[in-house]
């Protein structure tokens, strides 16, 4: 996660985070950064009467800093599942109260049954929107190293160093998060992704460290200017940010056509999941919230608008074609097979893997 | 009396009479020091204006002025921190033109001192000579030398903030002689002493000068030092040289009513020119209330408006009238301040004009003493007066 | 022997008497005004250090806050259990990556000073012997990129440096360079940024350590024969020294825990304490851990400046 943003929004969250707490009728909702269409919280404030206090994080490690500090006065937050999953061992989050969400029947049940790996029974999470981690890249720059006619669908590009060393001069990058990079190698190997062994972890960073020299950055959101710029050429990244990144590039008109693929190796489905603090201020506030999102239009607006996919069957016949025929925003039932969920690991294990990420990005 | 007399007398020290002239009495002396229609200007403003002066071997010159006569700058020429606007600066023969201050056979002690703070008393003075690349031991020596010669053998580990004035004067005085300079400039030395300090200080000044045999160029703005110190003085106005001359001359024959004025204090008689002889002049004075004889020929035009200076001390002052038709003037006392070892008058005369007169206290007498309100006659010598035309 | 002990009560006595006395008659007002530094170092400065230090002797859990408690008290058995938990700064020490960290971070931070030394003298130096009348704006216009936020202005040099930015593209305009150089994510960028934002720090105090400084020490340095580039190295830098320490104090110690400026400029590769202290506390949620580098490197910073804060003092009362 880029370390810069996340001190802007400490900053941010600090000053403006409390400020209207006292006030009746409110709502905290802390979210992701560009994961909402503005115009959907207007008519929800509109709807209700409910002033909404919307502030934004940019990694899951931010959002997890303050909950675990306590205290943080959000009414609603939207961690990734896996990250939701530690924190319920801490008793960060309220059970929600299905009956209290007439819009609940809209949740996609087969993804919803993926999700409950990370919180049993789904007690405590409302689905929010769900991606992949997978390949965005810049097409004619490939076409002009690789030949034409190949397809980009396959990890090697990143993993294989006869193929990224002939990426390095026109710019790899990977994101900055060792969970989600490290479980597709794990995954790239044919080991289990969400792998606890010292061993499996030496084979994914050494599968790294032998590329590492090609890789231009870690980061988990330049490359979406970047590779709009042609500043990058390949990138493992969000496919929602990747798509956006292909949007820009077009509305440049500069030519540059971003290309977006699911690893044909399989790789990372996450869920970001909407959920209570215990310590919410405003509950009831909450759920009229969470249910307002449940709704079919507004998950389609989400959908339309941030490029990610939404677990809410209510929202198809409002999502645009364009998104809704894109296999990388909702992909084929056979890739969705290939997918798998990142789970929570174990404290030591991630200690274990920052290391071992620190020393990939350092080189050491 | 010459200055090197007044030394002598003052110091106690028997000075052989000198057979000889000295040497800027002799026609044909080469001077150690030329300066050569010298000017400076700061932008507008001419700090030193077409200065021409020699310096002798062994001299101990007084530049002696106000603050902005251009003392100080025409100093700070000569040590190569200003370079002049125009003309030159000769220093034993050779044009110091382009030479830089650390290249000159000169050194100078400065008005602060200047003393390095973040060095001890023994490395302030061992600084220049370093700089020459003198061996250890050498340096070493010469430092205690100096020291002592100061007499602050016991000093030279000390910091120079934790030393008394009269020790850093010493320290700086000591720093800037050690390299054996053939010139050195002082500037204010003895500006940052207490009264009785100086005095003590003046004379070992004098002492060491002669001791080493190295010129002096001092920089003052007092009267009373610069005619101690000095072999002669030159008198600074507005960056102009207005005299040049000994002591002595200088008190008792300014040249002009400034000179006149700033050593020492005098009395101002306006009058005319009424009987111009060769060797002596008369002057019609309403001031005076009685005409003035000066028995020296000046040059000027009849009936022009001059000046007569008259010292206080070189007027009698008596209850009887002298019987004398010149130099003769009437008057009351209208102040009087008792100094201790003289008293000072203040008398006005018929025209309104006020006097001051000094006189010894010969006695203690209390009976014969001159009281206020009391009418007296003021008189002096033919030769006692000046005539000045500018 | 009871009369000796009893002497050296009695005395010990009069001794806590006379300071008890002394005590009353403390001019409070005085001692007020001496104690506002300590109370302000002990408010803002040592309390949460302490709390620092107490987090960094906790376990990590899962858990608000995510740290295990000190103190446990058993009711039943009226036990005061007290758990230090030592193994973060064991850890530290094993792992030889914390120790390349700080080395890391004390380089660059030495390096990044001694540039800033190099590049603040001079301006320092220009300003202090400056008219008068001019040097007030001089100083203002030092002071003035503290109206814009220390963010923007490091961001300001992502503008800069990238690859595509004006440094790149006024040097292949030149004819310079034939191609754009990277700058940008490299150790010398993040050299660049601390160089750029410390060097008020650095001018400030060399400026009042110079602006004081008689000029005619220079010129008696000169007039003993010592050229300009003798009279600056045993004159004007040992009588500046003082502002040179304070400077490179300044510059240094917030350099060695930058987080910003190796973040937004530095490479992947950018070592730094800072990144690492951050990583500690948001990637693994180990507040105990990132509590322990914080005050490792305290007390590897703290130490060398009570040393020469000692010497110097030292060095004055002689």
């Amino acid at each position: 996660m880029n370390p810069f943003k996340l001190g802007i929004a400490t900053a941010l969250t600090f000053a403006l985070g409390h400020s209207a707490m006292a006030e009746e009728n409110i709502l905290n909702v802390y979210n992701w950064s560009d994961y909402i269409d503005p115009a959907d919280i207007k008519k929800f404030e509109k709807e209700t009467g409910i002033k909404v206090n919307y502030d934004v994080y940019d990694s899951n490690e931010m959002l997890e800093a303050k909950l675990m500090a306590g205290n943080s006065g959000y009414d609603i937050v939207v961690p990734t599942g896996a990250f939701l999953e530690r924190q319920l061992q801490a008793g960060v989050y309220a059970p929600i109260d299905k009956s209290k969400l007439s819009n609940y029947k809209n949740v996609d049940v087969e993804l919803a049954q993926k999700i409950s790996r990370s919180d049993k029974d789904n007690i405590h999470n409302v689905p929010y929107a769900w991606g992949t981690v997978g390949l965005g890249y810049n097409i004619d720059m490939l076409e002009k190293r690789l030949g034409k006619g190949v397809s980009f669908d396959s990890l090697d590009l990143i993993f294989k160093p006869e193929l990224s060393s002939k990426l390095k001069d026109c710019g790899i990058t990977l994101l900055d998060s060792p969970a989600d990079v490290i479980s597709v190698a794990l995954n790239y190997l044919g080991l289990d992704p969400n792998s606890e062994s010292k061993a499996d972890l030496k084979k994914a960073s050494d599968l790294l460290k032998a590329n590492r020299q090609n890789y231009k950055y870690f980061h988990s959101s330049q490359y979406i200017a970047d590779l709009a710029n042609g500043d990058v050429c390949l990138t493992l990244g969000y496919n929602g940010d990747i798509l956006q990144s292909q949007s820009r590039a077009e509305e440049a008109g500069q030519g540059t056509k971003i290309g977006y693929s699911i690893p044909k190796e399989g790789t990372q489905i996450w869920f970001d999941l909407m959920a209570i603090p215990a310590d919410a201020p405003n509950k009831e506030n909450a759920y009229r919230f969470i249910n307002f999102i449940l709704r079919g239009e507004t998950a389609a607006s989400i959908s339309n608008y941030v490029y990610y996919a939404v677990a809410n069957t209510a929202a198809v016949p409002f999502i645009e074609k364009e998104v809704l025929d894109n296999p990388g925003i909702y992909p084929t039932e056979v890739v969705k097979a290939k997918l798998f969920p990142q789970l929570a690991h174990k404290a030591k294990f991630d200690r274990l893997l920052s290391r071992a990420w620190t020393g990939i990005k350092t080189g050491r | 009396m010459n200055a090197s007399e007044l030394k002598s007398t003052i110091t106690g020290v028997a000075n052989p009479v000198n057979t000889e002239l000295p040497l800027w009495k002799q026609p044909d002396a080469t001077p150690f020091v030329r300066i050569e229609n010298i000017t400076k200007k700061f932008d507008d403003f001419t700090a030193v204006d077409n200065v021409s002066l020699n310096i002798y071997k062994k001299e101990l010159f007084c530049l002696l002025g106000g603050s902005g006569s251009g003392k100080s700058t025409l100093l700070r020429m000569l040590a190569g921190f200003e370079n002049p606007t125009n003309g030159r600066i000769i220093i034993d023969g050779v044009d110091m033109k382009g030479i830089q201050p650390w290249n000159r056979p000169i050194n100078m002690m400065f008005q602060s001192y200047a003393l390095f703070p973040h060095l001890t008393v023994a490395e302030n003075i061992a600084f220049g000579l370093k700089r020459q690349g003198a061996s250890k031991q050498d340096v070493k020596r010469r430092v205690a030398e100096m020291l002592d010669m100061v007499q602050l053998g016991h000093l030279g580990k000390r910091k120079p903030h934790l030393l008394s004035g009269g020790q850093r004067q010493r320290v700086a005085l000591a720093r800037s002689l050690v390299k054996r300079p053939k010139l050195l400039l002082l500037d204010e030395p003895l500006g940052a002493l207490d009264k009785k300090l100086r005095e003590e200080t003046q004379f070992e000044l004098i002492n060491l000068q002669e001791e080493l045999g190295v010129t002096f160029v001092v920089v003052t703005h007092d009267q009373e030092e610069a005619m101690t110190l000095a072999t002669r003085i030159g008198v600074m106005n507005q960056g102009l040289i207005v005299q040049t001359d000994e002591p002595h001359d200088v008190y008792e024959y300014p040249n002009s009513r400034f000179v006149a004025e700033f050593v020492g204090s005098v009395n101002m008689l306006e009058g005319f020119i009424i009987e111009d002889n060769v060797d002596s002049v008369r002057i019609d004075s309403k001031e005076a209330g009685c005409p003035l004889f000066v028995a020296h020929g000046i040059s000027c035009a009849p009936q022009q408006r001059v000046h007569v200076a008259l010292r206080p001390e070189k007027i009698k002052m008596t209850r009887t009238n002298p019987a004398q038709d010149d130099n003769c003037m009437k008057g009351e006392i209208i102040e009087i301040a008792y100094m201790g070892s003289l008293s000072v008058y203040r008398v006005r005369l018929q025209s309104g004009k006020e006097i001051r007169v000094t006189q010894p206290n010969f006695a203690r007498d209390m009976g014969q003493r001159f009281t206020w309100n009391e009418h007296v006659f003021l008189s002096w010598d033919v030769d006692s007066s000046v005539v000045l035309t500018s | 022997m009871s009369s000796f002990s009893g002497n050296v009560w009695l005395s010990g006595f009069s001794t806590w008497k006379a300071r008890f006395i002394s005590v009353r008659n403390i001019n409070w007002g005085r001692f007020s005004v001496i104690s506002m530094p300590y109370l302000w170092l002990a408010v803002f400065f040592f309390i949460p250090f302490l709390v620092v230090f107490k987090i960094s002797l906790a376990e990590s859990a899962i858990a608000i806050p995510p740290y295990s408690d000190l103190l446990d008290f058993d009711m039943e058995e009226a036990y005061l259990n007290i758990k230090l938990n030592l193994g973060n700064y064991i850890y530290l020490w094993e792992d030889s990556f914390y120790i390349d960290a700080y080395l890391s971070s004390i380089k660059i931070a030495a390096v990044s000073t001694v540039f800033t030394l190099l590049v603040g003298f001079p301006i320092a130096y220009l300003i202090a012997r400056s008219d008068e009348k001019v040097r007030g704006i001089l100083l203002a216009l030092v002071i003035l990129p503290f109206w814009t936020s220390f963010l923007l202005r490091v961001y300001a040099w992502v503008g800069l440096l990238k690859k595509q930015g004006l440094v790149n593209e006024v040097l292949m305009s030149m004819g310079i360079i034939n191609e754009p150089l990277t700058m940008l994510q490299t150790d010398f960028a993040v050299y660049i940024g601390i160089v750029y934002t410390y060097l008020p720090f650095m001018i400030l105090p060399l400026y009042s350590a110079l602006e004081k400084m008689d000029i005619s020490l220079l010129e008696a340095a000169e007039d003993l024969g010592a050229r300009p580039i003798q009279s600056f190295f045993m004159v004007t830098v040992p009588l500046a020294m003082p502002g040179i320490i304070a400077g490179c104090m300044l510059v240094f110690i917030p350099a060695v825990g930058e987080y910003v400026i190796p973040a937004l400029l530095g490479g992947s590769d950018t070592l730094m304490i800072g990144r690492v202290l951050w990583d500690e506390f948001s990637l693994n949620r180990d507040w105990p851990m990132a509590s322990a580098v914080a005050t490792v490197m305290l007390v590897f910073l703290v130490m060398p400046i009570m040393l020469i804060r000692n010497k110097s003092g030292k060095e004055e009362a002689m």
